[in-house]
């Protein structure tokens, strides 16, 4: 069996384990049984169930952005734009694996997802990404350099993330319509918050009366 | 035009504005009461101006069924004072546009493919608001294309928008809550109706096949296949909006030319087709230098059953309240009176409707009608004053008049207001006269 065909077959088999069953097999050993695979040939590729899940979540991501990226009008988006994108790209695929990925967050509990390995890939990832969309933004003046807080911003987007994942793993409304509003409003705030405003020159107008007092 | 910073989503948000623009109205009544008080003049004018103005202001905010329950209302014949009206008029060009990846997302949504990769061009700018969606231009091989997308999640709104609208305006506008009730109901159905596009879509291609033949109107072709639930798309009309073309000074000849094409069109729909595009305002006309008018936006159509169109025209008959017996049967049919009235109740109110139907069905009782007459609006103005604050009107609790005209009236109020401005002369002979000389056609 080719070795790139098997990773999937695992990952496929897996997925449609959960979904049926609603929890991890038994062990790996009753699952590798079932799939006809010896147990050594799953530990090649995965460590355990969660590096399955978590897999999922960084391919979707990586497949995600590089779709993006071939469009034509990446490159000329504000960051503020690309955010936007991002999500609402990312959410709409994810609409064909709502049931596996709602069972994956439903086990995170995502209001407190200290310590879920299945997300740690993706959070890394996408702590990164933001780290470099908001590099770009300030040095394109989009985003206001405020030193120390500048390295907080990656975490605040990774909350905005989780919230979003929340949002609309709670999603009634058709098409989800409510996430791509949440989406909008949520982006839409946090980069009227981290543009140069009102903050910034009542901050830099503190600083002159303070030095020619 | 600046892309919108922020949206008052939460019902709360939207609700604050609104109290604080109820705050802001009361503090305008007070400085007018006020400078009454200390230099003994007063002027009404300028304190609907500003009323209007920060009404406006609050409603410009909010987007969505909240405002296009403010531009009814201020089309709504006799609910709103002639600054309020004006203020409206510019609620059609002014809503804060969405992102443009929303707008991407929403193509991906219904297409599986971004605007760029069915379009050959696509602005990422829109160019115009309309109340429930945006409106962005695009070029695919020869044709020039408007397409119009609609924001998420409006249908979804659309109840709780009314229910959060109805105490605030209905206080604003001073309107009884029955009232309100009565005309909400209506509302709500037809904003449903307009939030899908698919029907939207239909009921323009239907329309503008059968006014065809009408000399000098111009209507958009629609792309079913470029077109989804939320995303319409039809030819660019170049022209000039109602404002921009009174600019340029068109001569009394051109005015009562375009006064008459768009005359006739309403005249066509109403009593040829019983469908009628029920929004005839300043926005959603185009005045093109060839001289002829350009038709937009079907997103408000208003069916009317048979049984009401008879009543409403017969009533509207030149004299019919000199046959005494024939005209109260009509209000009772017509729910202007119901049985629950008292007889005074019943001489006061048809007193009252005698005279509002005389005024409003005048252009039709003559050949000709001048619709610049500055006196004739003025008297309508000033009928729905007194209307308003006749004191047996504000004691019945029941909203009196059939939930069909609402629209009806809206669009002849939106009619006589868009050539009032055009200031136009116009022949009014129309469909209606063979109906004015039946006999009785109901009964």
């Amino acid at each position: 069996m080719e070795k790139q065909d098997l990773k999937g077959k695992i990952i496929a088999h897996y997925q449609e384990y959960l979904l049926l069953n609603g929890e991890n097999p038994a062990s790996v050993y009753a699952f590798c049984k079932e799939l006809e695979i010896d147990e050594a040939q799953f530990y090649e590729y995965f460590s355990d169930f969660d590096q399955i899940a978590a897999q999922f979540w960084s391919h979707l991501f990586e497949s995600n952005l590089a779709r993006l990226s071939e469009t034509e009008e990446w490159s000329d988006f504000s960051s503020r734009e690309k955010f936007l994108s991002f999500y609402f790209s990312f959410f709409e695929n994810l609409k064909s694996h709502r049931s596996y990925a709602n069972l994956i967050l439903k086990q995170v509990n995502i209001a407190k997802p200290k310590g879920a390995s299945e997300l740690e890939a993706f959070k890394k990832q996408f702590k990164n990404w933001s780290k470099e969309i908001i590099a770009e933004g300030q040095m394109k003046d989009e985003i206001a350099g405020r030193s120390k807080f500048n390295d907080l911003y990656d975490d605040l987007f990774w909350i905005q993330c989780l919230f979003l994942l929340d949002f609309w793993r709670k999603d009634r409304s058709p098409g989800f319509e409510s996430t791509d509003e949440a989406i909008e409003k949520s982006v839409n705030l946090s980069f009227d918050l981290i543009e140069k405003n009102a903050l910034d020159s009542a901050f830099d107008f503190g600083k002159f009366i303070f030095q020619n007092r | 035009m600046k892309e919108q910073d922020k949206i008052y989503s939460s019902r709360s948000q939207r609700t604050g504005k609104f109290i604080k623009t109820g705050a802001k109205v009361g503090a305008n009544y007070l400085k007018h009461f006020s400078k009454k008080l200390v230099t003994g003049e007063s002027n009404e004018q300028e304190l609907q101006e500003q009323n209007a103005e920060d009404i406006y202001n609050a409603l410009s905010n909010l987007k969505g069924s909240a405002l296009k329950v403010a531009q009814m209302l201020s089309m709504d014949q006799g609910l709103l004072p002639q600054a309020y009206t004006d203020k409206f008029a510019q609620a059609q060009y002014s809503a804060p546009p969405l992102s443009y990846p929303l707008v991407v997302k929403t193509f991906q949504q219904y297409f599986k493919a971004s605007p760029l990769d069915i379009f050959d061009e696509f602005s990422r700018q829109s160019l115009a608001a309309a109340s429930i969606g945006q409106v962005h231009r695009a070029k695919k091989g020869e044709l020039d294309l408007a397409v119009k997308i609609q924001y998420p999640g409006v249908a979804n709104s659309i109840s709780s928008d009314l229910k959060m609208v109805r105490p605030v305006v209905g206080a604003m506008f001073n309107i009884s809550q029955a009232e309100m009730s009565h005309y909400l109901g209506e509302v709500e159905g037809r904003l449903m109706e307009e939030t899908d596009y698919n029907l939207e879509l239909e009921r323009g291609m239907k329309i503008c096949e059968a006014c065809a033949d009408i000399d000098g109107l111009v209507f958009p072709k629609y792309y079913p296949e470029l077109s989804a639930e939320r995303i319409l798309t039809m030819d660019w009309l170049e022209g000039l909006h109602l404002d921009q073309f009174l600019k340029t000074n068109p001569d009394q000849e051109t005015r009562n030319r375009i006064g008459q094409i768009i005359w006739d069109f309403y005249d066509f729909q109403i009593h040829n087709l019983r469908e009628v595009h029920a929004d005839p305002h300043p926005g959603n006309f185009l005045f093109r230098e060839d001289g002829s008018v350009g038709v937009i936006d079907f997103g408000c159509v208003k069916i009317l059953p048979e049984d009401f169109y008879h009543r409403y025209f017969q009533i509207m008959r030149p004299a019919i309240s000199e046959e005494k017996d024939e005209f109260l049967n009509l209000l009772f049919e017509l729910e202007f009176l119901l049985k629950s009235d008292s007889p005074e109740e019943v001489d006061h109110f048809s007193d009252i409707y005698a005279e509002i139907l005389s005024l409003l069905g005048k252009p039709f009782f003559s050949d000709e009608f001048d619709f610049a007459d500055k006196s004739y609006f003025q008297k309508i103005y000033a009928l729905s004053d007194i209307y308003q604050n006749d004191k047996m009107v504000k004691k019945a609790k029941a909203a009196r008049g059939p939930k069909d005209s609402i629209y009806l009236n809206r669009t002849y109020f939106g009619l006589y207001n868009m050539l009032h401005m055009l200031e136009a002369k116009i022949e009014t002979r129309s469909a209606v006269d063979k109906l004015f000389l039946e006999e009785d056609p109901i009964t």
